[in-house]
């Protein structure tokens, strides 16, 4: 709690030839965080593996066979949490510890991909046959209702022919006479078609230029048929072929499709556990590309932490023959430490907010904990009702259950829950109704809660303000710490003086309020530079910020207030409005939920990333990440 | 029937608020699509865009402060 884990900075040399044992041996502790080398004139980075390249073809080919099957990353985490996925895991993983699996998984993908791809050839050439079908079948249903052959529609020397859509019935007698008055010498078809009318009309070529301009007068859309060229015989009949054709090709494609299912399922097990061997076999051959090599020997820099220290040492050791060296050193000042967070089990879910903002460095204090008793607190105050509570409690319990890769997450959300219940009793709030008398009501007592979440603001921004000293304590002195950090916690009794004696509260003389702002402030431009009393403004600005725990539950109240009295209207007129009342109930406090959860979390995050970290946190350092360990 | 003052005090505490959300969107809208665009180049940059986009927010409380304490001038006069 508060402090990280001790590291030790590790230094390990040793001969080419027990490099892959040390590797491997690395591998298995999943304790050294790597400090990648960079090319100097000293020394060069190591080469990977002769197998690496290998390696990463054959994974490269598992991973593309899990994207056909589709093998989502979801899915592999559901098939991790089954129990007999376990063995099966377990299983496979020690067959292929042995370097004739890596061969063994080759063979099986690449037979594996041959069956694959001659399923998706095969699904392709169907969907490409069905596409095609389909096309004819849309055009053969628009000519259903004219009997003429479709060979007929084809290009002829004597005749021209039309065939598109009129505006209405009505049209076609226009049309008939028209052309009758230009040439006796044509045949009209026509068929209804929803509302619009088809026609196909054959004329003497030498009237086809006449006939064109007839039908342009008379609005006609033409319509192309371009997938019907080479049937013969009636639209009728053609299109029942057709839609058998059509249901074959779809059995067909089901068929194939059932079968690749049937091959992703009973490979899946296999295909996830060569995934995770061969993604750590790979791991493992392109180590040296973090080391620093010379011909005939590597050194390697890292940091352990201080507890794994000497059993990892002693294995080593053990697993080298004697022929490596290792140098170790706790850290130093100025060094880029890896940090790994230590708090207690209830606090760790709250480490996912240092993840999200930035790694505490290693020599500062770990903020989590203070992250942890007050996070839920403001979150509370926020939503602050028995009913939301309750109901977020279940909501994110499920979730907890359902997505169990954001753990983290729900258990900080589950864990505001309930402070959320606390403080709904506390306000006596269900569902936006006093149910209960409020020990402090959020509805009409908002001055007396305004001042109150102005004093929490006081108290969390001067724990800030503490936890910076102790930083600028241990990292410059404690002189430098006074005139940075206790100087503002000197203006805010300078301020509060001249306030309390401005208000006639007590009689102090403004003098030495006076003189107490003064020395802050001579205080803090030592300490910080001449643009620090700027920094004034923004104080006051960080602690009014608070207010928002006030008016964030405010608004959630007075809307949920508002649902309930505009559905209590609908149920006082009976009937079928108790029916649109529990409606108005049910969505507006769904709305009023989700802003609510919304809000409070982002909110309670604010104050803690920018009123809260601002008086202290620096960050910035790299999470600590162990050579060999999976994520998580 | 409130007399005017009334709904002055009312309307003063309406644009207290009102103009104080659409200052705060303003800077808001600018920070964000910023943010967004950081967040597009390098993803663990979502904290810090996060904590950047809500900073105007604070405006809005004091909007709401301000508009409580001038809807108070009605109760008390």
């Amino acid at each position: 709690m508060l402090k990280p884990h001790e590291m030790s900075s590790v230094i390990i040399t040793g001969p080419n030839n027990v490099q892959e044992n040390v590797i491997k041996e690395l591998h298995e502790l999943k304790v050294l965080h790597i400090v990648e080398h960079s090319k100097n004139e000293l020394a060069d980075i190591g080469k990977p593996m002769e197998n690496a390249a290998r390696l990463s073809e054959i994974l490269v080919r598992v991973r593309a066979l899990m994207s056909a099957f589709g093998i989502k990353s979801t899915k592999i985490e559901d098939f991790r949490d089954t129990k007999n996925a376990k063995q099966f895991l377990v299983k496979e993983d020690t067959k292929f510890e042995l370097k004739r699996g890596t061969l063994e998984i080759e063979s099986t993908a690449r037979k594996l991909n041959e069956e694959a791809s001659l399923n998706i050839e095969e699904m392709k050439k169907l969907d490409v046959q069905l596409a095609k079908n389909n096309a004819a079948r849309q055009e053969l249903e628009i000519l259903k209702g004219i009997k003429v052959p479709l060979e007929d529609f084809t290009s002829y020397r004597t005749l021209s022919y039309f065939t598109g859509y009129t505006k209405n019935k009505g049209q076609i007698v226009a049309l008939k006479k028209e052309l009758s008055d230009a040439t006796g010498k044509f045949m009209l078809f026509d068929s209804d078609a929803g509302g619009k009318c088809l026609i196909a009309l054959f004329v003497d070529i030498k009237y086809g230029e006449q006939a064109n301009s007839i039908l342009q007068k008379l609005a006609f859309s033409p319509v192309n048929f371009l997938n019907i060229s080479n049937l013969k015989g009636t639209a009728e009949s053609n299109l029942k072929r057709i839609n058998d054709e059509i249901e074959k090709l779809q059995r067909k494609k089901a068929s194939v499709m059932k079968s690749q299912e049937k091959l992703a399922k009973e490979h899946m097990g296999f295909l996830i556990a060569a995934d995770e061997f061969l993604a750590g076999q790979l791991e493992k051959a392109e180590a040296p590309l973090k080391f620093a090599s010379t011909p005939s020997s590597f050194l390697i820099k890292g940091w352990i932490p201080a507890e794994n220290l000497n059993k990892s040492i002693e294995r080593l050791n053990k697993t080298a023959k004697n022929k490596i060296f290792v140098h170790f050193e706790p850290a130093k000042k100025n060094d880029m430490v890896p940090v790994k967070l230590k708090n207690p089990k209830i606090v760790k879910p709250f480490e996912f907010f240092m993840d999200l903002y930035s790694i505490p460095s290693y020599m500062e204090i770990d903020p989590t904990f203070f992250i942890f008793l007050t996070f839920p607190i403001f979150f509370g105050i926020m939503l602050g009702d028995v009913g939301y509570g309750a109901l977020s409690l279940v909501l994110f319990w499920l979730l907890k259950r359902k997505m169990s890769k954001a753990k983290n997450f729900f258990n900080i959300l589950i864990l505001a829950s309930f402070v959320t219940i606390l403080f709904g009793l506390l306000f006596g709030e269900f569902f936006g109704s006093e149910f209960i008398r409020p020990i402090i009501s959020r509805e009409h007592e908002m001055f007396k809660l305004l001042y109150i979440s102005i004093a929490i603001g006081v108290v969390h921004v001067n724990i800030g303000l503490v936890i910076g000293f102790i930083n600028e304590l241990k990292h410059h002195g404690f002189m430098h710490a006074i005139y940075a950090k206790a100087s503002w916690i000197v203006l805010e009794m300078g301020i509060a003086m001249l306030a309390l004696h401005y208000f006639g509260k007590i009689a102090i003389s403004p003098i030495l309020g006076a003189a107490f702002l003064g020395a802050a402030l001579l205080m803090l431009i030592k300490g910080e530079g001449l643009i620090a009393p700027i920094e004034v403004l923004g104080l006051l600005s960080n602690i009014l910020s608070y207010a928002r725990l006030m008016a964030i539950g405010l608004s959630s109240v007075i809307l949920a207030v508002i649902i309930n009295d505009s559905a209590r209207d609908f149920f006082r007129q009976g009937g079928f409005f108790i029916l649109v009342g529990v409606l108005i109930l049910i969505i507006g406090h769904g709305i009023n939920i989700m802003l609510g959860l919304l809000g409070s979390f982002l909110h309670s995050l604010r104050l803690h990333y920018v009123e809260f970290f601002s008086k202290f946190f620096h960050g910035g350092a790299k999470k600590y990440t162990p050579f060999g360990a999976r994520d998580e | 029937m409130a007399d005017i003052s009334t709904g002055l005090i009312a309307l003063g505490s309406g644009l207290a608020i009102g103009l104080s959300a659409i200052a705060a969107a303003i800077a808001e809208k600018e920070i964000g699509a910023a943010a967004v665009g950081a967040m597009a180049e390098k993803e663990e940059l979502f904290g810090k865009g996060l904590i950047l986009t809500v900073i105007p927010e604070t405006l809005v409380i004091f909007g709401l402060v301000v508009a409580i304490l001038i809807l108070n001038l009605a109760k008390g006069g």
